[in-house]
């Protein structure tokens, strides 16, 4: 990867234009964080023909397809195991995943701990944002307590899933979290993930304006991502043991980040001296 | 006061002496009106001192009242009643000159500005602040006396920037006719003993200058003092914003986000830019527009003319 910072970011240079403007609903944060992810891309340098995207299926799943790279829309909840092959396949690729909380956390949910485990250079972003939007509004792992969505019309009664304590505990060795109101802290968290070698989860929280703000009185786009702010509270990021569940005050930023043998280098060697071996013998 | 004029000396001698001391949060203006008030006890003098210190800690006013005679009613100042204003902040000393007697009041203040944010009133580079404009030299000519010093500078060249203050202490102490011994006893009681030496060092250095100052009015005032103007390097930037009408949402996220509120939802519920002079190309809206319809564009302009 190529360190140099390039300036003069314009986003047109990277979007697919003739699919423009995107699908997403008027004030979604998720345009925001495919932003910052091509902000991220630009500055360092990646070139556009090495970047492969892979989304899964949900409003997440189709930003994606806005992006001029290689781009990959899969199956529900399957992002991160098309992922696993494509890198495994093809190293010389920058892999990112583009997810959603109920794509990542519910349907591929047994997928993202196995990710996180394996530690291949992918780079997972997940935008939360609380509610499984394009099926109409409902209950999603990371809704909060008592919200109102289409199926828990009476309020949530579920805990709330903290994704980041989730892959922390499955062992990530890169695990991230940014709001979309702090763009160019969001830009610089996806830049440290995407530079890190190893598994990088960054949980962006983005905001559903349409179907959950609206249901749950959250104020219209600009209430809700001034919202955003107030809700982050500098806060030790605990152990996953000692509470599993969502807190409503996060810590942002660069969580975790640790040293662990990255799997398709450790795959690559194994191979290679598979292969001697199997060579010398001839 | 030394340069009272004679017909007043009578109602003088009866009068309270009153001293205003102003400045911004952690300065010391509570420090060296308690010194003052201490001092003119040692006179045998009554004291009343009174002070307004709210929102001090996070930069805002302070000022001190403080008033001694031989019999002292009220413990604040009247408008245009004060005989010394001390300010230990140059825009503070001017925002209270109107406190001053005119004609025979004495004005004392450091020259060093403390520019607070909402000063500044635009956010492009090099903009002109909303802070006092005034020289040094044309604010001594509304007061009847008047001394503008960089005490600031006079404590730091003696090792301690916050012994200003003191320093200012110092060029009063020659103003109003109270032994020095009684001024430096007094300080020596009332500071730690940590600061004791330097506190005693920066009255004897604004006693120095101020006696210096006396003999020769050129001296009352840095004549080289030029308020902070355009820094000569800043770029003169051109902003200009480019919204594509055909990807906005009208979502309201720029126009509600936009620092100086400078963009409108037009009838069509697109962003418009409504105020283009106010725009300073923070490029807030830029990064926080979902659909990537406003770009910001900025260039260093261009020499009238060139």
């Amino acid at each position: 990867m190529n360190e140099a910072v390039r300036t003069n970011f314009d986003i047109k240079d990277y979007l697919r234009l003739e699919m423009m403007p995107h699908f997403m609903c008027p004030g979604c944060g998720h345009g925001i964080a495919l932003r910052c992810l091509l902000w991220a891309v630009h500055e360092l340098g990646v070139d556009k023909n090495r970047l492969a995207v892979v989304s899964g299926i949900g409003c997440s799943g189709r930003v994606g397809a806005y992006i001029d790279a290689n781009t990959f829309h899969t199956t529900h909840g399957r992002p991160l195991a098309f992922a696993t092959g494509l890198k495994l396949a093809r190293p010389d690729l920058t892999v990112v995943v583009i997810t959603g909380d109920g794509d990542c956390l519910a349907i591929g949910g047994n997928h993202l701990i196995h990710a996180c485990r394996r530690n291949l250079d992918i780079t997972c972003l997940m935008l939360n944002n609380e509610v499984y939007g394009m099926t109409g509004g409902q209950v999603s792992p990371t809704t909060a307590i008592d919200r109102l969505t289409t199926t828990t019309p009476h309020g949530n009664a579920e805990p709330t899933f903290d994704a980041c304590r989730l892959a922390d505990a499955a062992g990530a060795s890169f695990v991230g979290r940014e709001v979309t109101r702090q763009a160019p802290a969001l830009k610089s968290v996806i830049k440290a993930g995407l530079a890190h070698e190893g598994f990088a989860f960054i949980e962006v929280l983005s905001d559903c304006t349409e179907i959950y703000g609206r249901k749950n009185d959250l104020g219209e786009s600009p209430e809700m991502i001034l919202a955003q702010k107030s809700d982050m509270r500098p806060e030790a990021f605990g152990n996953a043991a000692d509470e599993p569940f969502r807190p409503n005050r996060l810590r942002a930023g660069v969580l975790v980040q640790r040293d662990r043998p990255e799997y398709g280098r450790v795959y690559r060697e194994r191979a290679a001296a598979e292969r001697a071996k199997a060579k010398a013998k001839g | 006061m030394r340069a009272e004029p004679k017909g007043e000396q009578a109602a003088a001698a009866t009068r309270a002496l009153n001293v205003m001391i102003v400045g911004v949060g952690g300065q010391g203006v509570l420090m060296i009106s308690k010194a003052l008030a201490l001092i003119g006890q040692k006179q045998g003098l009554q004291v009343k001192q009174s002070e307004v210190h709210g929102m001090a800690k996070r930069g805002g006013a302070v000022f001190s009242h403080i008033r001694f005679g031989v019999e002292v009613w009220s413990p604040t100042i009247a408008r245009g009643e004060a005989d010394a204003l001390i300010a230990l902040e140059w825009a503070e000393g001017l925002r209270w000159i109107d406190y001053l007697r005119p004609e025979t009041g004495v004005f004392i203040a450091d020259t060093r500005r403390i520019v607070p944010p909402f000063a500044c009133r635009s956010r492009r580079h090099g903009a002109p602040m909303a802070y006092a404009r005034e020289t040094p030299a044309e604010a001594l000519e509304k007061v009847g006396e008047g001394f503008a010093l960089d005490a600031t500078a006079i404590a730091t060249t003696l090792g301690e920037p916050r012994a200003a203050n003191t320093v200012l202490l110092g060029v009063l102490s020659t103003s109003l006719d109270m032994p020095a011994a009684d001024w430096l006893a007094v300080l020596d009681a009332l500071t730690p003993p940590k600061s004791r030496a330097i506190n005693l060092e920066a009255f004897r250095a604004g006693r120095a200058w101020a006696e210096a100052a006396r003999d020769d009015p050129t001296l009352r005032f840095d004549a080289g003092f030029v308020p902070r103007a355009r820094p000569a390097d800043a770029p003169d930037m051109s902003v200009a914003l480019v919204i594509n009408a055909a990807w906005c949402k009208g979502c309201d996220i720029c126009v509600k986000l936009c620092p100086e509120r400078c963009l409108v939802l037009d009838a069509e519920q697109v962003a418009f830019l409504k105020a283009p002079h106010a725009c300073t190309g923070c490029r807030v809206c830029e990064w926080l527009c979902p659909d990537f319809a406003i770009e910001v564009r900025t260039a260093v302009r261009e020499a009238a003319g060139a």
